[in-house]
């Protein structure tokens, strides 16, 4: 059997139904004044169907044991992870720090963390990157960055 | 006569000096686009949307516009050079371009390329410019029936030339669909699938979502690879290709022109395909079918031609029909609505200057983009050689700032990440992403139109079937859902790279 595609079908299968029962939910209405739910209600239900027409020929195939794991055999997940991380801290951090602190942190880390650069360059790059897209997007274009801690804005 | 009062309308917009720096600007930036691997047309333009706010609506679509054929420009920069597509219609470049570079000739590769691609790409405004005026009159006597089966054509047609599954890119599509009615409902204002978050009202942004599934996703699966490009080594001297080269390309470039334009125009068709199409006929009929794959020129002349012209005859559909037919003229679309107008049959009508200032500034373009193109050959070289680990955060910051930049809101950072995820998994899980983003401009619209059809038929969906037009849509795209069934029919469908989106 592939995996990954019976994975993805009990996914979809599970948002399918979602979408149906809120489709339902919001009222589908009839065929001469469809409702609220009515796109929502019919798109769940293609959903699920087509869900499962990856679901049942994928039980049939076969594959290796373990496919999942082929998927990101031999490459650098852990990356993708911390780096996701940092982004999502940055989010997080971007009101209250503000946008040159936030910014130089996060470059700085993206810079060390892939393929690491040396200190010095990382955090000129950073500094310099920050103050750029800085200039481009607040004193240029006019865009509101938030001012945060050091209330530069 | 009438044709010349509006181009001397287009003139007077596309002319001013503010609207010719947007024309260079997106140029410029859609060459650079195209040249780097790893962030596609439809990603640009969404990093680029916030900035184009402070802009007129028509300087915004003139350089946003000028991503999108710059960057099939910029392409075959680095298929003939490193033989890596800098986007995917540029891919076949790499099968005779790379050789040719190989073999001493990257200049007439990269020139005949240029060339083709300026002469197919003014070709194809000048049949934009005629065939506009009588489509949009046409037009006006689609009614929701129509739109709505087009829309249902355009979608399928995605679907059918995605790359793997039919199943998974409806699935795609179903998702689009899903996540663009996300808001207030039209007619009754009724909250849908909002979980009580005011931020979502007003729907799910198309920005966060673009750039979350074609920019963000597409930097976590480059650098979770250890990518090694080589920057070929020859000279680029003699750009100029020399007469032998042009009697070589002149009918590969006229094919290409015409074969791009006519697919362009269609729903689902664009510059990969264009191309694609383009290579097999001149293989076909080429007198020595033997030397393609080895380094000739007609190999590189039609498909750059074809995926060129092909975005002068996608602007026809967007600008008199108001429906895109293919991702990047979805984007068109969002910033069309962004700044406050609906194309469609009306435009050229309600807003002349912007539809024939358009126009004009992609004649205007297409010479912009050959003196980029040829002379900074030098510089785009250079860029290349620029390490991913320098170019990927500055990627992610440009993402960062221009989704937030949107509404100044750090919800829409999350919708982006959390679409980057999705973005990362589903190409992991062989999905595609560009039905879903089609399907979402067009899921609002496509409901819109169903509704008021069903009101129009009190419910009778053979409505559908009884009005020509709508019949001929709605039975195209029942054929091509149910091709897979079709022994005959499975075998025509070629897999295709991904769209123009990376």
């Amino acid at each position: 059997m592939k995996k990954r595609d019976i994975i993805s079908s009990l996914f979809w299968f599970a948002l399918g139904g979602g979408i149906c029962y809120g489709g339902y939910d919001l009222e589908i209405g009839t065929l001469h004044d469809p409702g609220s739910g009515f796109m929502f209600f019919w798109m769940g239900m293609v959903i699920i169907g087509l869900s499962l027409s990856i679901f049942i020929p994928a039980l049939r195939l076969e594959g290796i044991k373990g496919e999942l794991k082929t998927l990101w055999a031999g490459l650098r997940w852990g990356k993708v992870l911390s780096v996701l991380a940092a982004l999502f801290i940055y989010a997080y951090v971007l009101i209250p720090l503000g946008f040159i602190p936030a910014t130089m942190l996060l470059l700085t880390f993206l810079f060390k963390s892939v393929e690491p650069q040396k200190w010095g360059w990382a955090v000129f790059g950073a500094a310099v990157s920050t103050l750029a897209v800085y200039g481009l997007f607040q004193l240029w274009l006019g865009c509101q960055l938030p001012p945060g801690l050091l209330g530069i804005s | 006569m009438e044709l010349l009062t509006y181009l001397q309308i287009g003139f007077s917009v596309a002319l001013q000096p503010i609207n010719l720096f947007y024309c260079f600007a997106g140029a410029l930036i859609g060459t650079l686009v195209g040249v780097l691997p790893g962030i596609g047309p439809v990603g640009a333009m969404s990093l680029l949307l916030p900035v184009t706010f402070s802009a007129s609506p028509e300087g915004a679509i003139i350089m946003l516009s000028g991503i999108y054929y710059g960057a099939m420009y910029g392409g075959s920069t680095t298929s003939i050079l490193v033989n890596i597509p800098g986007e995917a219609a540029a891919v076949v470049t790499c099968l005779d371009g790379y050789q040719m570079a190989r073999k001493g000739r990257a200049g007439p590769a990269l020139g005949i390329a240029a060339f083709g691609s300026f002469i197919a790409g003014t070709l194809s405004v000048f049949g934009l410019m005629l065939l506009a005026p009588p489509l949009a009159k046409f037009a006006l006597r689609f009614g929701p029936p129509e739109y709505f089966t087009l829309m249902v054509l355009g979608v399928t047609v995605l679907i059918y030339l995605a790359h793997g599954s039919m199943a998974k890119a409806l699935i795609m599509a179903a998702i689009g669909i899903v996540l663009g009615l996300i808001g207030l409902d039209s007619i009754s204002a009724r909250p849908r699938f909002t979980f009580d978050q005011v931020q979502l009202l007003d729907g799910v942004g198309l920005v966060p979502v673009v750039m979350g599934l074609f920019g963000i996703s597409e930097v976590l699966l480059n650098i979770e690879q250890v990518i090694r490009q080589e920057v070929f080594k020859t000279s680029l001297k003699g750009l100029l290709p020399t007469r032998k080269d042009w009697q070589d390309s002149a009918m590969p470039i006229a094919r290409g022109s015409i074969l791009g334009f006519l697919l362009g125009i269609l729903p689902g068709g664009g510059g990969v395909i264009a191309s694609f199409l383009s290579y097999g006929i001149e293989k076909k009929v080429s007198r020595h079918p033997e030397r393609f794959g080895q380094g000739t020129i007609e190999g590189v002349a039609g498909p750059e031609a074809a995926n060129n012209a092909a975005t002068g005859g996608a602007f026809i559909p967007l600008m008199t029909l108001g429906i895109p037919p293919n991702v990047v003229i979805a984007m068109l679309l969002g910033a069309f609505m962004i700044h406050g107008i609906t194309p469609g049959p009306l435009l050229m009508k309600e807003h002349p200057q912007m539809f024939w200032g358009v126009i004009v500034s992609m004649y205007v373009g297409n010479i912009m983009l050959l003196i980029l193109n040829l002379p900074l050959i030098g510089i785009w070289v250079k860029i290349l050689k620029i390490p991913y680990k320098i170019l990927f955060p500055l990627i992610l910051l440009f993402c960062l700032i221009g989704v937030y930049s949107v509404s100044n809101s750090v919800f829409d950072i999350y919708v982006m990440l959390i679409f980057g995820i999705f973005g990362y998994l589903i190409k992991k899980f062989e999905y595609e992403g560009a039905p879903l983003i089609l399907a979402f401009v067009l899921g609002p619209m496509m409901e819109h139109n169903l509704r008021k059809s069903l009101i129009m038929s009190q419910g009778d969906f053979s409505l559908f079937f009884t009005r020509p037009l709508a019949a001929v849509f709605l039975i195209a795209a029942l054929i091509l859902l149910i091709s897979p069934l079709i022994p005959w029919l499975r075998k025509k469908r070629k897999v295709i790279p991904k769209e123009e989106t990376s």
